[in-house]
């Protein structure tokens, strides 16, 4: 499809490897993984639950008072979106650009302050529930938050669609650069939902993996045989998405090149993915961006390790990709960073464009035993090297049947 | 700690005041807070003492008042 020509400018994360993104890469390249077991909030209630969370310290990049009014997933998105303006060489003066859109993902919003807030009511049989209550609640907290404090003043979107937010929030603002509403926008997503409540809650839907005998950090196996289950994230990433112009104009650095967006509905079930609905994304985006599948090099693939989700994905792969799915390199970096759910999308086109800039495809860590139902190029355990890498893609499927695919370039 | 130690140090600590200015003749919006955040305060202090502000003994005005305040709650609870 025609239009302006969009760049990655700017990256920054708040991720379960840290928040260097070279660092990150490298580490995602080495098959490390950040998942482990961390401690329940409730000791009667049980046991240790495998995360992917983060230590999180916003330290002196958020001020005391601005935290007040600041949900963690929300802090999360204004320190990647920091990193981010940094990296790009937009922050001047603690601000970025005024005229810039914000576009953002959040599957839950202010999770812990709900749970908290059920706690006043419930456990202490109080009404007294505190007045910040609603504003961190909030799905959109994250991005009103970051045009608060970098003074961004164009339109501020989030979108909330389970797994594929932050996907959809990065191809929405693609599609507004290239039609010509926007000039640049700070595009990504912000999960943390890893407090009590909401992880019980999951592990209801009877998708967590269990700890696997090779240790925690190896529980996450996506399209290997001994696979269980997802294990949950944490965390953010921004991307500076600019028009080809703007960004030429300043002499910024291209990280890759966004070139189509393609997303569907199942219209299927809640929970149970459909092949139909994830090839109809994957072609559609390919049709966007004006691409044929044997230009693809590589997938970031959704997949998070469910027994029942990733051979859907790895047919649908093949459904598109006809006899180049043979040759196309997939991956799930969810093997490593774990499912960070509205934040995921963000996290993984982050990691899409540094596979281009750096020539290199992460790996599916774990991978030891391949699925014969997921019998596709899946990059085991550790990333390669790859000099001829031009376009990828990057896909994220959503609970509720929602899918959403990026396409990206080398810059 | 006394109730006025404890809203000098919250203060100062969660709401970023600095220290210099806050003393018992100072107010809250003198200090910056706005109506929100005043509140937001009060949980912080019902929290810490145990205690439940009724909303029409929120009337005071300056640090020395509501530490009173806070001090007379504690007592009647206690008794």
């Amino acid at each position: 499809m025609g239009g302006r020509r969009v760049f990655v400018t700017g990256l920054g994360l708040v991720s379960p490897h840290g928040e260097d993104p070279a660092e990150v890469f490298e580490r995602i390249c080495l098959g490390e993984s950040a998942i482990r077991l961390v401690r329940s909030g409730v000791p009667e209630l049980g046991t240790d639950v495998l995360l992917a969370s983060i230590d999180f310290e916003p330290g002196d990049r958020i001020s005391k008072a601005d935290l007040i009014f600041m949900a963690r997933a929300a802090q999360m998105a204004v320190v990647a979106t920091r990193n981010a303006l940094e990296d790009s060489g937009l922050l001047a003066d603690g601000r970025g650009p005024e005229e810039a859109g914000v576009y953002m993902g959040c599957g839950l919003g202010g999770a812990e302050i709900l749970q908290r807030s059920y706690s006043t009511y419930f456990e202490r049989r109080s009404r007294r529930v505190r007045p910040t209550t609603v504003p961190l609640i909030m799905a959109s907290g994250p991005a009103s938050q970051v045009c608060m404090r970098f003074g961004i003043r164009g339109p501020a979107h989030t979108y909330s669609i389970a797994c594929a937010s932050s996907s959809v929030a990065i191809g929405e603002a693609f599609r507004s650069i290239r039609d010509g509403y926007s000039d640049v926008v700070i595009a990504g997503g912000a999960e943390a939902m890893l407090n009590d409540g909401s992880v019980a809650a999951w592990q209801a839907v009877g998708v967590i993996a269990k700890e696997h005998t090779d240790g925690a950090g190896a529980s996450c196996r996506p399209f290997d045989l001994e696979r269980t289950g997802l294990v949950l994230g944490e965390g953010a990433a921004t991307l500076i998405l600019e028009s080809e112009e703007r960004a030429a104009a300043r002499g910024a650095e291209l990280l890759a090149e966004i070139v189509g967006f393609g997303a569907s509905s199942d219209a299927h079930k809640l929970t149970e993915p459909s092949v139909d609905g994830q090839e109809l994304a994957m072609r559609k985006a390919l049709e966007d961006a004006g691409v044929s599948a044997d230009a693809v090099g590589y997938i970031n693939a959704h997949a998070t390790g469910t027994p029942a989700g990733d051979p859907v994905e790895i047919e649908a792969i093949k459904r598109v990709f006809g006899a180049a799915a043979q040759r196309v390199a997939v991956s799930s970096t969810k093997s490593m960073h774990g499912h960070l759910v509205g934040a995921s999308g963000a996290l993984e086109c982050a990691i899409t464009t540094l596979a281009l800039h750096q020539s290199r495809i992460p790996p599916t860590a774990h991978l030891t035993v391949s699925d014969p139902a997921c019998d596709l190029d899946c990059v085991a355990t550790v990333g390669r090297d790859a000099p001829d890498l031009e376009t990828a893609l990057s896909n994220s499927f959503a609970f509720g049947g929602s899918n959403a695919t990026l396409v990206l370039r080398r810059a | 700690m006394t109730p006025y130690m404890f809203l000098a140090q919250v203060l100062s600590e969660k709401y970023d005041v600095d220290p210099d200015t806050i003393s018992p003749e100072a107010t809250l919006t003198e200090l910056g807070l706005d109506s929100l955040t005043i509140v937001e305060l009060l949980f912080d202090v019902e929290d810490e003492f145990g205690i439940e502000i009724p909303e029409e003994r929120a009337t005071f005005q300056t640090l020395a008042e509501a530490a009173a305040l806070v001090d007379e709650l504690v007592q009647a609870k206690g008794g």
